[in-house]
């Protein structure tokens, strides 16, 4: 039953879901790089013209105050230290991308140095890697509060982006809480470039939203059409006219499609849009890797008995007993468990072409099928009388049938 | 991974920006020492010859921060490359079959319950708050084309026998006796959970009530703990007098094994013999069962089973199994979906994976009974069939051979009816 192979720990192809963990620091260094890149060419440029302009006055202007040269240098000086300014505070944010680089590599090496799945650290490493995935999740899903005290409780704040997803988290709550479409608007500005490229309407649907706020005061109507003649032009049509009919349609006549315009749910939408723009942004996969771990793990997990209306017992594990005490109770099945049996339903089950069955196999007369050293361990541990057997399944107070009743089955 | 890492080592110790800042402080100490000289000397001649001394070098510096930035541009180029080399042909997955999304509030249900599990009770509380503001909005999957979902509400993080409230509070007792068992070795909070909750744990042939006793005899024994005259009061802290350990266990034994006899009369003789080596336990035969400090680990993993089981759940994170699980099958799924999609065919049967994920043997919770005629997983309307021989093969599987006429079993020469087949449990 116990397949050797399926020990093996291939930490090469394990590694699939860990790729964004090493890519986003890599694309942070990256832009760190850039902007040190573009603020020192700028600077340089502009301090030679200055320095040359200097020289030039200086040379033509033979009675020059010096005084005027001095002002000049000073200049250049200041000029000098915002750059510095700037050049340090990136390089601030360096050592941060390089130290969570250094991390997360370390933390995926471990990986490497483990032969089998069932080593223990592989238990260990596994589950930092749940924690890391949940945080990711809630992250996502603007779960802030809640992702920052996972990652501070479990100790990986290196290995996951809560920074990256600082800027985001703010500004995602000034949308959802505070219904403030400022800071998202400011981004958008500061990414114009890149969101361009990407396509996308989450600019225009923040000044559509401000276009519903002002209409919804009812005072500013004049000041929402100006607006909307400024930055919705882009709008498709029915929505453009959708608009237009929101300067007839007041927000308590409650008539669709206007009154879900007016919702203040479209604020928690814009912040989910906002979310998936910036992840997109940022090459975070669309779906958080949670789902996708799951979906896989849920569907190598299932079996038929998992939703069967059946009872069914579970298969035991002799093998892994071995404390000194021995394991009578088996373990329930986690797609059996509440957590995960409805979010099963809809995922394919395990395909099996074996049988898996507990070693030595007998069937008692009520069909139940146990493997040999289950039933005799049971029964001894509940001190079953000479020459009879009872069912587990049942418990101390189980079925009882005669030992001449319970026969072998094959099961090939 | 070594390459990556001399990447990073290479842009932490040089690659970075600190040598570009130094010489945008050289070019800051030329301008200022000429701005000295110019002031002191008050001279329009010699500040312009000041100025044109100090353009070569004031260039080159500028020009040194630029090649500053090379290594680190070179750097990053690896950097990048050692990503792709390490993760080529790996796409991240795509969530083709994402029957998840369609269903946020279940998601949230199970982490919710997953960090109430793992005894992380002010982030599930934090996570709670959050989530049921905020619900994450159903997307619709292929499978599940107009999702409804009710939203996450503190009702549905119960069970069917515990309210929410309920679940919680026996976690944390969980906890709370587990802490006192492992960080303390005392063990009466157990017991008394396990005297509590006999019947069930009996029910179940559970031996918990007796390994925590046995640990108890044998924390006793080692003088790990002293139990005071008066068996009401029991002081926990070590012995000051080791030698009297075996005689306090001895009496523990006396007062609380007997209801033991009849079930565990081996294990408890197996005890009382170790009695007579209390001297030399170390050299003794016993010092096994006796000197382990697995012990408590092994007693704490028992308790923790019995009392989720209790609950109604499993007892590992449903959560943490299936996240292991998929991450284990993802490389498999993964290689499947790029062999369909290059040969354009599509995976028929939509209720069961193309592929069979191996998984370690401890991920297979119950027993699977695939028909060796035709190939099918056993279901609730096609269970497994044993004939007379005791051979078995699918209900369906049966019917087709067996036509209503007596057959020969495919796997030897007996001969049967197919009313003569028995259904199994599996």
């Amino acid at each position: 039953m116990a397949k050797l192979d399926s020990l093996e720990l291939n930490a090469e192809a394990h590694l699939l879901l860990d790729q964004p963990l090493l890519r986003l620091p890599y694309a942070q260094s990256r832009q760190t790089f850039k902007t040190a890149q573009r603020h020192l060419e700028h600077a340089a440029t502009s301090l030679q013209k200055d320095l040359a302009a200097a020289l030039k006055t200086a040379k033509t202007q033979q009675q020059q105050d010096p005084d005027k040269l001095v002002k000049d240098i000073d200049a250049m000086i200041a000029k000098l230290r915002t750059l510095k300014r700037k050049l340090s505070a990136l390089h601030d944010d360096e050592k941060k991308y390089n130290a969570a680089s250094r991390a997360r590599i370390s933390h995926l090496s471990e990986l490497y140095s483990m032969r089998t799945l069932s080593d223990v650290r592989f238990e260990r490493w596994s589950r930092v890697r749940l924690n890391r995935l949940l945080v990711d999740y809630l992250l996502r899903n603007g779960y802030n509060g809640s992702a920052l005290a996972l990652a501070r409780s479990t100790g990986i704040e290196d290995l996951v982006d809560l920074h990256a997803f600082g800027t985001a988290m703010e500004i995602q709550e000034s949308l959802a809480e505070r219904h403030d479409a400022g800071k998202a608007l400011a981004w958008c500005k500061e990414n114009s470039q890149a969101l361009k490229k990407l396509g996308g309407d989450l600019e225009l649907q923040l000044r559509y939203q401000q276009y519903i706020e002002m209409v919804m005061g009812q005072k500013k109507l004049l000041e929402a059409m100006a607006h909307a003649k400024k930055y919705l032009g882009g709008m498709p049509e029915h929505i453009y006219g959708q608009a237009a009919g929101l300067l007839t349609f007041k927000p308590w006549q409650n008539l669709e499609p206007y009154a879900s315009a007016y919702s203040p749910a479209r604020w928690d939408h814009l912040a989910h849009l906002f979310l998936t723009t910036h992840n997109t942004l940022f090459s975070l996969p669309p779906r958080p890797l949670l789902h996708i771990a799951l979906s896989a793990g849920l569907s190598a997990l299932k079996t038929p008995a998992c939703h069967s209306s059946q009872p069914h017992q579970s298969l035991s594990h002799p093998s892994s007993s071995a404390s000194p005490i021995d394991r009578t109770t088996v373990s329930l099945c986690p797609i059996c468990s509440t957590e995960l049996n409805a979010l099963a339903e809809n995922v394919p089950q395990a395909l099996h072409t074996k049988s898996i069955v507990e070693d030595d196999p007998r069937v008692l007369p009520n069909g139940r099928v146990y493997g040999r050293e289950r039933l005799e361990r049971f029964n001894k541990e509940v001190g079953t009388e000479k020459g009879w057997v009872r069912d587990p399944g049942g418990g101390v107070d189980g079925e009882k049938f005669r030992e001449s009743e319970v026969r072998k089955v094959f099961i090939l | 991974m070594d390459d990556l890492k001399e990447v990073v080592d290479h842009l932490e110790s040089t690659a970075n920006l600190s040598r570009a800042i130094e010489d945008v402080d050289k070019a800051i100490d030329l301008l200022t020492s000429a701005r000295d000289k110019i002031t002191a000397a008050q001279d329009p001649q010699a500040a312009v010859v000041t100025l044109a001394q100090l353009n070569g070098p004031f260039k080159e510096t500028l020009e040194g921060a630029k090649k500053d930035l090379l290594p680190i541009y070179q750097t990053l180029g690896r950097y990048s490359k050692a990503l792709d080399k390490k993760f080529k042909e790996k796409p991240l997955p795509t969530a083709e079959n994402d029957a998840l999304s369609s269903k946020p509030s279940l998601i949230n249900r199970a982490i919710a319950m997953h960090l109430l599990r793992e005894g992380q009770f002010d982030v599930a509380s934090k996570f709670v708050a959050e989530a049921t503001k905020h619900p994450t909005a159903p997307e619709p999957t292929p499978g599940i084309p107009d999702p409804h979902d009710e939203g996450l509400t503190e009702n549905s993080l119960g069970t069917d026998k515990f309210s929410p409230q309920q679940l919680r509070d026996h976690f944390e007792t969980m906890y709370s006796v587990l802490a006192r068992l492992k960080e303390h070795h005392d063990i009466r909070p157990a017991i008394e959970w396990a005297v509590h909750h006999r019947s069930e744990l009996e029910a179940r042939g559970s031996n918990l009530e007796f390994e925590l006793c046995q640990l108890r005899f044998i924390a006793l024994f080692n003088g790990c703990i002293q139990e005071s005259s008066d068996t009401v009061g029991i002081s926990e802290a070590p012995s000051r007098t080791p030698g009297d350990g075996p005689l306090r266990a001895w009496a523990y034994a006396r007062s609380a094994f007997g209801r033991f006899m009849p079930r565990y009369a081996r294990q408890i003789q197996m005890l009382m013999g170790a009695m007579s080596f209390s001297s030399n336990v170390g050299e003794s035969p016993y010092r096994h069962q006796l000197l382990s400090e697995s012990h408590w680990e092994a007693v704490a993993a028992a308790f923790t089973r019995e009392y989720c089981s209790w609950l109604g759940l499993s007892a590992d994170s449903p959560l943490y199994i299936a996240a292991t699980a998929g991450a284990i099958a993802l490389p498999t799924l993964l290689k499947v979906q790029g062999i369909m999609a290059r040969k354009k065919t599509e995976w028929t049967t939509q209720h069961e994976l193309p592929v069979e994920i191996p998984l370690p043997p401890s991920y297979y919770y119950h027993s699977i009974f695939v028909c060796p005629v035709s190939k099918e997983q056993s279901t609730d309307q096609n269970p497994p069939m044993m004939m007379p021989c005791g051979h078995v093969i699918a209900k369906e599987s049966l019917e087709q051979l067996s036509k209503g006429s007596r057959f020969k079993c495919p796997y030897c020469p007996n001969e049967s009816h197919q009313k003569d087949a028995r259904r199994l449990i599996l």
